[in-house]
C-alpha cells in the first residue's frame, strides 16, 4: 500500500478504536432491530418466485392455467394388493379422499378428478339420445350387480381406462389441482397426508405426489435443516476452540457471522423478501464468508501479539491495517458476483441475489470493524482455553506450502492446476440442465416420495404435465376437422417419445363420443367429417355435463384448447427433446386455422426455467469475471492483476460443474442458488495471501522469503477457516434432503479449492510469472516501506 | 537468461503485456457471447417413430400366405411383416384418411378401402400403393370391408348401400347395387354363393356370384357386423350385442342363436376347426363346426382392446382392432409394445 493511503487509513483506524464504546454500541442496537425484523422473516416455498419472468412459455402457463391445469397437482394412488379396484373397500376410499381433498385449502376445488369426482362421466347413447352421467357420484354402487356395471363402463371409457384406472386395474388414481398463489405447502401436505393416512390399511397402498406435496416436504424438514445448521455451527465453535486454542479466536468469528446473518436476514425483511427453505444451505455459504474474514483478523492480530505489540489495541490496529486491502477487495468482489446473478430473470434468484449481496457487504462492519474493535479489549497475554495444540500440524502443512512452491515443484503445481482447468472444463460439459434424474432431486432416491413417483408413473401415463395450447384464429376453430386432425397427429408424433406416457385432446374425446352415436361401433371411433359434426359431438359431451367439465379440453366458444401430455419424468433431457419435437413438428405442420403455443403445466415451465438458467449461469459468470477483473484492477491498477485472480474462479467453476456432472447433480432451480452464488467463491483466500506477499515485499525485495512469511502468516488463517468449514459443512450430508447433502459437499469443495489454488497455486504463479503489480518493475519499482512506521502504542 | 530476454527488446514484452491485458476482456467476452447466442438446441431428430404406435389402429389385417402379414388403418396408416409379425415395415401410403379394411390376392397385388370411399391398389407388395377413382355416392362413402376373390375379382361394401366390384384386380370398380340408406358391413363368397349382411339385420344373398342379389328374411334387428361360411351351406353372421346367427342351407334361413356375450361382435372366421368371433373389450366368442353351443371367453386379463378383426395364419391368430396382436397357444401378445 502506498505509504500516504497507509497513513490515512491509520487514522481512521485509530479514530475507530478510541471512540470504540460508541461504535460498539452503535452496532449491538442496530443490530438489535435487524434481530426484531429478522425474527418476522418468513420461510417458505412460492412455486411462482422459481419461474422466468416474460418467458413465453410462463406466459402462457398463467393465461390458461386455471382452465387446462396448472403447474401444482397433487396425484393421489390407491393401489391393491390382491385383485382390482372394484371393490367396496377400495372405491369407498377413493370417495373418502375425494370428498375430503374439497377441503384442502387452496385446492381448486372444480379441478378433483377421480372414480368417485361428479366430472368423471360415462357417455352411452339410449333411447331417448345420448346420456351423460357420473360414473360414481353422488353414491357409491350398491351391490356387486352394480360394481360390476361401474366397471364395464369404466372399462368401456378411454378417459377413465388408462388415465384414472390402471390398465391392469390394480391401481386408480386421484388428482387434485391447486390454485396457484392460494396454495400454502406446509398446511396442503399436511392435511393431504392425513387423508392418504387415512386412506392406508385393508390392502391398500396409498402414494401421494406432486409440487405441492414436495415442497410441503421440504418445509416439513425445516426443523430438521435447522437443527443441522445448529449442529454445524455447533461444530464450527468446537473446531475453532480447538484449533485457536483461545476464546477470542472461536466467538469473534461467530460474532461476525451472527451479527451479518442478522442484518440480512432483517434488510430481507424490509425489502419483502421472503427465505426459501431451499436456500438456507446458501446462508452458510455466506455465512462462511464473514468467517473467514473475522479468523483472518484474528488471527493476525494473534501474530502482532506474538510478534511483540505492546497492547492489544496496537495489535488490532496493526491486524486490521495489514489486512484491510484484501479484505475489502474481498468483499466488494464477491458482493459484486452475487449481485450480478440478479440478472437471471428468475424472481427468486434476484431475491436471493439482493439478500446476499446486502449480507456479504455487512462483513464489512461485522468483520472489518466490530472484530478489531473487540480484538482491542481482549489482553495480550497468552491464555490457552485447552492444552491441546495443533499449531505445530498446522506449521507442518504451512511448511509444505512454502516448500512446495519455492522449489522446482512450483512447476509442477502450475502445470497441474493448467491441466486440472483443461480436464474438468472439457468434463463440466456434460453438466446437465435440468434434472439429470428421474424423480425429484431435491429428495433422496430412495425416499417414499421418490419410490411412490416411481411406482405411479409406471401404473399411469405420467405425474408430470405439460399442456400445449391450441389457439386459434376464430371461434370454433376447434371444430375444424382440419385442426381437430392436426392435433390428433400432433399427439401421435409426440407419443413416439418414450418417457411421454400419453397425451388428451378434444380430438380423444370426440371420436369416443361419435362411437358411441353410432352404436358403440369401434370403426366409428374417429372425428367427424364436418365442423358442424363435431360440433354436434362437442355439444352432446357436454349437453347433461356440468359447466366447467369441458374446460380442460376446450374453452366454450372452442377457440382455444389444450392438448395435455403426461410425463413419466422430468428429467432436463426429457423436456428438452420434447419441446425440440414440439417445435420441429409445429414448424413443419402449420394448421390454418389455428396455432400451437407453448407451453404450460409443471413440465412446460419447467421447459422454460431449464431454457433460462443455463445462458443466466454462464452469463452470470461472465459479470462475475468483469466485476472481480475491474475491483483488481482498480486496487492494483493492473489488468494482470485482473487476470491473475480469474484463475483460482475460472478453476473452481470447472470444477464445481464436474463435480456436480460426475455425481449427477443437474444444474436446476434448486441448484443454481448455490452454484450462482458460488461463483465468485474461488478468490477471497488468494486476494488474502497474494497481498500479504505484496505488503512483504514493501520491506524487502526477496521474493522468495515474502511469499514463506505471507503463507506462515495469511496462510494460517486460510487453512484454519478451510479446516473448520469444510470439517462443519460435511454435516449437511446427513439432510433428510438430498439437495442440501449435494450443496454442502458442493460448498465443501468450493472452499477446498479456494483454500488450495490460495496456497499452492497462486504463491507458485507469484514465483513463476512475476507479475509486475506485485513484485514491481525496473520502471515502476515496489515503494518500500518508511523505516519510522513503529506500532504505536495507544 | 532473464537478461537475455529483457534484451530481446521492448517489443516481445509489449506484445506479452498486450496478451495478459487483453486476455481477461477476451475470456468475459467469450463467456458473453456464449451466453447471449449460443443455445444448446438438442436434436430431436434421433427419434423415429415406431412402425407400430400407441395411437395406430389397425382395422384390417390380412395373411396372404407364408410369413406374410399385411394391415391396414388409422390415418392411411399400411404396415407389412415378413416374419409373421414379429417386425413390421411402414408402407408408403398415398393418403391419410382412415382405412378400413385390407386384402389381397396374393403376396403382390392387395387391395385396402377407407373412409370417404377410397380404395388403393398395390401391385408390387406394397412398394407403390395408389388411389383409383370408384363409383362415389353424393351423401357418404365409408367403405367398411373388402374382399377378394380368384381372377382378380374383388368386393367392398360400405355406407349407403354400397357394394363395389372389381374383376380387374382393382383398377376399376362398378356399383353393384343401388345406393340405399343402410350401411353393408360385410359379404362373403363361396364359389357362386354370396352373402351381404349390415344394418338393421339386414341380408342379401347371391348364388350367381353377384349377379343378382335377394334379401332374406333375417330374425334380429341389429346390425349385422361380420358373415362367414365355411361351405356353401354353413355359414354364421355376428353382430352388435352379441349376436350370432347360424345357417346351415346356404343362407337361405338363419336362425338366432342365444347370445354368448353381451359386447359388440365385429368379426367372425372359420378357423378349419371351429367358429370363432372377436369383437369389443377383447371378448371372444366360439364354437364347434356346428355352430351350436357356443362360449365366451376373454382372450386375455390383461387387454380389453376391441378387436375388428381375426385372422388366422398357420400356427397363430392375427387380432386387428385398437391394436395388432398374435395369438398363440391362448398366449396374448400385443404388437408394437415394450
Amino acid at each position: 500500500m502506498k505509504n500516504a493511503t497507509f497513513r490515512a487509513l491509520a487514522r481512521l483506524i485509530d479514530l475507530v478504536l478510541q471512540y470504540r464504546v460508541m461504535v460498539v454500541s452503535a452496532i449491538v442496537g442496530f443490530t438489535c432491530v435487524m434481530g426484531y425484523l429478522a425474527a418476522q422473516i418468513e420461510v417458505k416455498t412460492v412455486f411462482s418466485d422459481l419461474l422466468p419472468r416474460n418467458h413465453p412459455y410462463v406466459e402462457v402457463n398463467n393465461r390458461f392455467k386455471q382452465t387446462f391445469g396448472g403447474s401444482n397437482m397433487v396425484s393421489i394412488m390407491l393401489e391393491v394388493e390382491q385383485g382390482d379396484v372394484f371393490n367396496m373397500t377400495v372405491l369407498k376410499k377413493v370417495q373418502q379422499i375425494t370428498q375430503a381433498l374439497q377441503k384442502v385449502e387452496g385446492v381448486d376445488t372444480y379441478q378433483i378428478a377421480s372414480l368417485a369426482s361428479k366430472k368423471m362421466k360415462e357417455v352411452r347413447a339410449s333411447t331417448e339420445g345420448i346420456e351423460s352421467r357420473p360414473l360414481m357420484w353422488p353414491g357409491l354402487p350398491k351391490d356387486a350387480g352394480e360394481i360390476a356395471t361401474l366397471r364395464e363402463a369404466v372399462l368401456n371409457n378411454p378417459l377413465v381406462y388408462g388415465p384414472y384406472v390402471s390398465i391392469d386395474m390394480r391401481a386408480t388414481l386421484i388428482t387434485a389441482d391447486f390454485i396457484d398463489g392460494a396454495v400454502d405447502y406446509v398446511k396442503a401436505y399436511k392435511q393431504i397426508e392425513e387423508i392418504a393416512d387415512a386412506a392406508r390399511g385393508d390392502g391398500v397402498l396409498v402414494r401421494v405426489v406432486g409440487e405441492p406435496i414436495l415442497y410441503g416436504l421440504v418445509n416439513h424438514y425445516l426443523g430438521e435443516t435447522l437443527q443441522i445448521f445448529m449442529v454445524t455451527v455447533g461444530a464450527l465453535v468446537v473446531l475453532l476452540l480447538l484449533i485457536t486454542r483461545t476464546w477470542h479466536g472461536t466467538l469473534l468469528p461467530l460474532i461476525t457471522g451472527l451479527v451479518s446473518a442478522i442484518w440480512a436476514l432483517g434488510a430481507a425483511k424490509l425489502m419483502h423478501f421472503h427465505l426459501d427453505p431451499l436456500v438456507i444451505v446458501v446462508a452458510f455459504l455466506i455465512t462462511a464468508q464473514a468467517i473467514s474474514n473475522s479468523v483472518q483478523l484474528v488471527s493476525r492480530f494473534d501474530d502482532e501479539v506474538a510478534a511483540g505489540a505492546t497492547s492489544a489495541g496496537a495489535a488490532a490496529r496493526a491486524a486490521l491495517l495489514n489486512l484491510f486491502k484484501p479484505g475489502m477487495l474481498a468483499i466488494v468482489a464477491d458482493a459484486g458476483c452475487v449481485l450480478v446473478v440478479a440478472l437471471t430473470p428468475i424472481p427468486m434468484l434476484e431475491k436471493i441475489s439482493y439478500i446476499g449481496t446486502v449480507w456479504i457487504l455487512s462483513i464489512m462492519l461485522s468483520a472489518m470493524v466490530l472484530t478489531p474493535v473487540l480484538l482491542s479489549w481482549c489482553g495480550v497475554r497468552k491464555r490457552y482455553a485447552h492444552p491441546v495444540n495443533v499449531y505445530p500440524l498446522l506449521q507442518r502443512i504451512l511448511g509444505l506450502c512454502a516448500a512446495v512452491v519455492t522449489s522446482k515443484l512450483r512447476f509442477a503445481v502450475v502445470i497441474g492446476a493448467t491441466v486440472a482447468f483443461a480436464v474438468s472444463g472439457l468434463y463440466a460439459f456434460k453438466l446437465k440442465v435440468g434434472d439429470a434424474n428421474p424423480g425429484s432431486p431435491i429428495l433422496w432416491p430412495d425416499s417414499t416420495y421418490n419410490k411412490d413417483a416411481t411406482a405411479i408413473n409406471q401404473k399411469f401415463q405420467g405425474s408430470d404435465r405439460m399442456f400445449v395450447v391450441v389457439q386459434g384464429k376464430k371461434e370454433g376453430a376447434l371444430k375444424e376437422p382440419s385442426v381437430l386432425e392436426g392435433m390428433e397427429r400432433f399427439q401421435k408424433y409426440m407419443e413416439a417419445q418414450p418417457e411421454v406416457g400419453g397425451s388428451i385432446s378434444l380430438a380423444d374425446i370426440l371420436p369416443a363420443v361419435k362411437r358411441v352415436v353410432r352404436e358403440g361401433n369401434a370403426r366409428y371411433q374417429e372425428l367427424g367429417g364436418s365442423a358442424d359434426e363435431n360440433g354436434e359431438l362437442v355439444y352432446m359431451f357436454v349437453s347433461g355435463a356440468d359447466p366447467g367439465d369441458m374446460d380442460r379440453f376446450a374453452d366454450p366458444q372452442a377457440k382455444n384448447g389444450a392438448v395435455t401430455l403426461f410425463f413419466r419424468d422430468h428429467q432436463g433431457e426429457t423436456i428438452r427433446t420434447a419441446i425440440a419435437r414440439v417445435k420441429e413438428y409445429v414448424a413443419a405442420h402449420k394448421l390454418e386455422d389455428a396455432e400451437f403455443l407453448l407451453a404450460g403445466g409443471l413440465v412446460g415451465v419447467l421447459a422454460a426455467v431449464n431454457e433460462v438458467i443455463l445462458a443466466g449461469q454462464i452469463e452470470s459468470i461472465a459479470f462475475a469475471l468483469l466485476v472481480l477483473v475491474a475491483c483488481c484492477m482498480f486496487t492494483y491498477r493492473s489488468t494482470v492483476a485482473g487476470m491473475f485472480f480469474m484463475v483460482p474462479v475460472l478453476l473452481s467453476n470447472t470444477l464445481t460443474f464436474s463435480y456436480m456432472a460426475w455425481k449427477g447433480i443437474g444444474m436446476n432451480i434448486n441448484t443454481l442458488p448455490v452454484v450462482a452464488l458460488g461463483i465468485g467463491l474461488g478468490v477471497d483466500y488468494s486476494f488474502y495471501i497474494v497481498d500479504g506477499i505484496r505488503e512483504e515485499l514493501h520491506h524487502h525485495k526477496d521474493v522468495g522469503r515474502a511469499i514463506v512469511k505471507s503463507i506462515s502468516t495469511s496462510g494460517k488463517g486460510v487453512l484454519i477457516t478451510a479446516l473448520t468449514l469444510v470439517t462443519s459443512v460435511v454435516l449437511w450430508s446427513f439432510s433428510s434432503l438430498r439437495l442440501q447433502a449435494d450443496m454442502g459437499v458442493l460448498i465443501a469443495i468450493w472452499l477446498f479449492i479456494s483454500a488450495a489454488s490460495a496456497l499452492f497455486l497462486m504463491p507458485a504463479m507469484v514465483y513463476v510469472f512475476r507479475p509486475e503489480f506485485i513484485v514491481g518493475s525496473k520502471r515502476h519499482p515496489i515503494e518500500q516501506a518508511v523505516a519510522a512506521e513503529p506500532i504505536q502504542a495507544t | 537468461m532473464l537478461k537475455a530476454i529483457n534484451k530481446l527488446g521492448k517489443g516481445a514484452r509489449a506484445i506479452t503485456s498486450v496478451g495478459t491485458s487483453s486476455l481477461p476482456v477476451a475470456i468475459i467476452g467469450g463467456l458473453l457471447y456464449a451466453a447471449f447466442f449460443v443455445k444448446a438446441e438438442p436434436s430431436a431428430g434421433e427419434l423415429k417413430a415406431r412402425p407400430l404406435e400407441r395411437r395406430d389402429a389397425f382395422y384390417g389385417v390380412v395373411a396372404p400366405g407364408g410369413a406374410t402379414l399385411w394391415a391396414a388403418g388409422s390415418n392411411g396408416k399400411i404396415v407389412r411383416s415378413e416374419d409373421g409379425g414379429q417386425t413390421w415395415g411402414v408402407q408408403d401410403s398415398p393418403v391419410a384418411t382412415h382405412l378400413q379394411s385390407i386384402s389381397a390376392w396374393d403376396a403382390q397385388r392387395a387391395v385396402a378401402v377407407g373412409n370417404r370411399g377410397l380404395v388403393v391398389v398395390t401391385e408390387d407388395g406394397g412398394k407403390t400403393w395408389k388411389e383409383v377413382k370408384v363409383p362415389h355416392s353424393e351423401v357418404a362413402n365409408k367403405l367398411l370391408q373388402v374382399h377378394t376373390y380368384a381372377d382378380g375379382v374383388a368386393w367392398a361394401v360400405g355406407e349407403l348401400g354400397a357394394v363395389l366390384k372389381s374383376a380387374d384386380y382393382g383398377a376399376t370398380w362398378t356399383r353393384a347395387l343401388d345406393e340405399k340408406d343402410q350401411a353393408w358391413n360385410d359379404i362373403a363368397f363361396v364359389g357362386q354363393a354370396g352373402w351381404l349382411v349390415g344394418e338393421f339385420g339386414q341380408i342379401l344373398r347371391s348364388t350367381d356370384g353377384g349377379q343378382s342379389w335377394a334379401a332374406v328374411p333375417s330374425p334380429v334387428k341389429t346390425s349385422l357386423m361380420s358373415v362367414s361360411f365355411r361351405d356353401a351351406l354353413h355359414g354364421v353372421a355376428v353382430g352388435l350385442a352379441g349376436t350370432v346367427l347360424v345357417t346351415s342351407d346356404g343362407g337361405a334361413s338363419w336362425k338366432d342363436v342365444p347370445p354368448p356375450t353381451r359386447e359388440h361382435l365385429n368379426c367372425v372366421i372359420w378357423d378349419g376347426a371351429g367358429w370363432v368371433a372377436v369383437g369389443d373389450k377383447g371378448i371372444r366368442v366360439s364354437a364347434g363346426p356346428e355352430a351350436d353351443t357356443w362360449k365366451a371367453s376373454r382372450i386375455s386379463d390383461q387387454d380389453l382392446s376391441w378387436h375388428t378383426q381375426i385372422v388366422k395364419t398357420a400356427d397363430d391368430y392375427v387380432l386387428a382392432g385398437a391394436n395388432l396382436a398374435l395369438l398363440h397357444q391362448d398366449g396374448l401378445r400385443i404388437l408394437g409394445r415394450d
